[in-house]
């Protein structure tokens, strides 16, 4: 007998039990129940999408008497969505402050989120519970002391009234932390020795070795930029500045909505994200079950 | 290359002192082993001599310089750790020379320093690899290698061989010994493998509860313990422990009365005034020191619960009548196993006397 054999050859009592007819029904019978919530699961999460791309080929009358069929609106929507906003400002608009704003966000909390970490100090447990604590205010909350704060400062209408509540993000330095655990502290030792200041050990080794980190970093933190609406729409003034889901919001909020065109401006909205996503999709997995090996 | 000297070094966390007041010397080319067991000091004694910790008191000097606020690149040491710490995101070339890199080296510096390296730990076919494409053994040999091409003054070892396999440690073991050799370098080497302290060091410091318990050759220490941690630290199987009581002081010898083996009396050439009639004591005799039955100075008799045949040697587990538990060795033997009990002889010239608070009586 090969050693495949024996590998797959059955103990007698699951043997039995295979060959009992009310067990092999009870197996189907639970299976089957198995696929029938998955495929509700499956259905509940990617029918948004299917909607947004049926809807975007469609007419706004067509949308709302509920079609879910394939149109032939689809190049008409794309014209009217091109006519309509000012396409390249707006994105030029998101993507700057998705970009930049993510890039300042990994930054300054991964450097945080190192620090806390690496350097013991008797205050350091408590500053980082006050910061826990923090996450736990809605931004509801926040939204009116901080535009105060903005308009004090005469930052209201700017980007930077976006990108300065964003760039120390307590759950992106709560997640640079708890990676942290993970960073080898021999590596930082070793490059003691090896002749590194600590900003070049942060630079030359721990950037590296945490990149798996950091790309998942920049996915929840790129999304959430890209997706920002509520505070954008409070600081943000004028049609020049305004962002992709400002613009698309707006749309909506027409005496006739035009649905189909609204569909076309929502997909070309969701390709950057799930372009990141795709790139960095090995990079996420990793850094979500941790970034060093 | 460098001597060390450590003057009354301590270390303590807020109210807790780990290291006590260390004073030690070390000389140029000597290889230095710290060993002791887990929480004894001995790691953070040698991060302390490499600047990953700072030194509470005390004063360190490196080839006649204080090094006490000195920078861990700037004191003329190179440190291989149990984990090896290659940067996983750089070839083996790459993390040979990356502390030449910021040292500023010329490139074809580095290069010659790491194909000097290399040709030594034979490394040469594994330069452009990865550290996760080499085995164990290789990844130490990296990490060796790393230290190497810094060409320092002091070698730091912290517990170099731990995640190797059995084999392989041997192996390394033996490989460290030779490049000792062959570098002549002063090297510092922390262990709990009292093996390996004993085969590589020309100097062990034993340490125990962040204090030196004694200082000395491998040997010396084996065959001169000067009190009873040491005694027992140093030697595998460990030295035997038997509870006594002084009972008389005779032409220079001292009496003592085993507890746990029926009252036996063992004559020991003892001069150390020190102990008086009544004192407890601690007899030691290490499992290769007991003789055949009346061939030695007094006979006791044993249980033998388990019997471990290795081939030439074979260890006996035994059982004092007291209770009392103890490791016989004997060579070439092949029946004990099928034995109840077993007569042996305690020689008097082959035992260690330790008073009641473990210091050993000459």
């Amino acid at each position: 007998m090969s050693t495949l054999d024996q590998a797959t050859e059955l103990s007698p009592a699951i043997a039995a039990r295979r060959s009992n007819p009310s067990f092999n029904l009870l197996a189907l019978v639970s299976r089957g129940l198995v696929y029938l919530l998955l495929s509700i699961a499956a259905f509940v999460s990617i029918f948004p999408f299917i909607w947004m791309f049926v809807s975007s080929t469609n007419t706004a009358a067509d949308v709302l008497t509920g079609k879910a069929t394939l149109g032939n609106a689809l190049w008409a929507n794309i014209v009217t969505f091109f006519t309509t906003v000012d396409a390249p400002r707006i994105f030029w608009n998101s993507a700057f402050l998705a970009i930049v704003g993510t890039v300042l966000t990994l930054i300054i909390s991964s450097l945080a989120g190192y620090g806390f970490e690496m350097f013991k100090s008797r205050f350091r447990e408590k500053i980082f519970g006050a910061l826990l604590l923090m996450l736990s205010i809605p931004f509801a909350a926040l939204m009116i002391p901080l535009f105060i704060m903005m308009a004090n400062l005469k930052l209201i209408n700017t980007y930077a009234a976006i990108l300065l509540p964003a760039i120390a993000s307590i759950f992106i330095i709560f997640y640079f932390r708890q990676a942290t655990k993970a960073f080898p502290s021999e590596l930082r030792d070793a490059a003691r020795i090896d002749g590194l200041k600590e900003w070049q050990i942060f630079l030359y080794v721990y950037l590296p070795v945490m990149r798996s980190t950091y790309a998942a970093a920049i996915i929840i933190v790129f999304m959430a930029n890209w997706n920002n609406y509520l505070w954008p729409l409070i600081v943000l003034q004028t049609n020049e500045q305004k962002t992709i889901t400002l613009v698309i919001q707006s749309l909506s909020s027409a005496y006739y909505p035009e649905w189909g065109v609204i569909m076309v401006g929502t997909i070309l909205a969701t390709l950057p994200t799930l372009l990141i996503f795709f790139v960095l999709q090995r990079r996420f997995v990793e850094g979500m079950l941790g970034a060093v090996k | 290359m460098s001597n060390l000297k450590l003057r009354g070094i301590r270390k303590a966390f807020g109210n807790l002192e780990v290291i006590k007041g260390v004073d030690l010397d070390i000389n140029s080319s000597e290889f230095v082993v710290f060993v002791g067991p887990s929480g004894c000091g001995k790691s953070t004694l040698l991060r302390m001599i490499a600047g990953l910790e700072p030194i509470t008191s005390g004063e360190l000097d490196i080839g006649g310089e204080r090094m006490n606020d000195v920078d861990p690149s700037k004191r003329g040491i190179a440190m291989v750790f149990q984990t090896y710490a290659l940067y996983p995101h750089m070839t083996v070339r790459e993390n040979m020379g990356f502390a030449l890199r910021f040292a500023g080296k010329p490139k074809d510096e580095i290069e010659k320093q790491v194909k000097e390296a290399s040709r030594i730990l034979e490394l040469d076919p594994l330069l452009d690899r990865l550290p996760k494409q080499l085995s164990g053994g290789q990844r130490q040999r990296v990490a060796i290698g790393r230290a190497i091409v810094r060409h320092p003054q002091v070698f730091l070892f912290d517990e170099p061989l731990s995640n190797l396999d059995a084999e392989l440690r041997v192996h390394m073991r033996i490989e460290i010994a030779r490049l000792h050799k062959e570098l002549k370098a002063t090297m510092i080497y922390v262990t709990h493998d009292q093996v390996e302290a004993m085969t590589l060091a020309d100097k062990i410091v034993v340490l125990r509860e962040g204090e030196i318990a004694q200082v000395g050759a491998p040997l010396q220490l084996y065959d001169n313990p000067d009190n009873l941690f040491v005694a027992g630290f140093i030697g595998s199987p460990k030295m035997n422990f038997m509870a006594a009581e002084v009972v008389d002081r005779d032409n220079g010898k001292l009496v003592v009365a085993l507890a746990n083996h029926g009252g036996t009396k063992v004559a020991l050439p003892i001069a150390d005034s020190s102990a008086n009639k009544g004192d407890k004591v601690t007899l030691g005799v290490r499992p290769e020191h007991f003789a055949d039955a009346g061939k030695g100075d007094s006979d006791i008799t044993v249980g033998i619960d388990v019997a471990e045949h290795l081939g030439q040697t074979s260890y006996l587990y035994a059982r004092a009548p007291g209770g009392e538990q103890l490791i016989i060795e004997r060579e070439e033997s092949r029946d004990h196993g099928a034995l109840d009990s077993l007569t042996v002889a305690i020689s008097a010239r082959h035992a260690f006397l330790f008073d009641a608070a473990g210091k050993r009586l000459r």
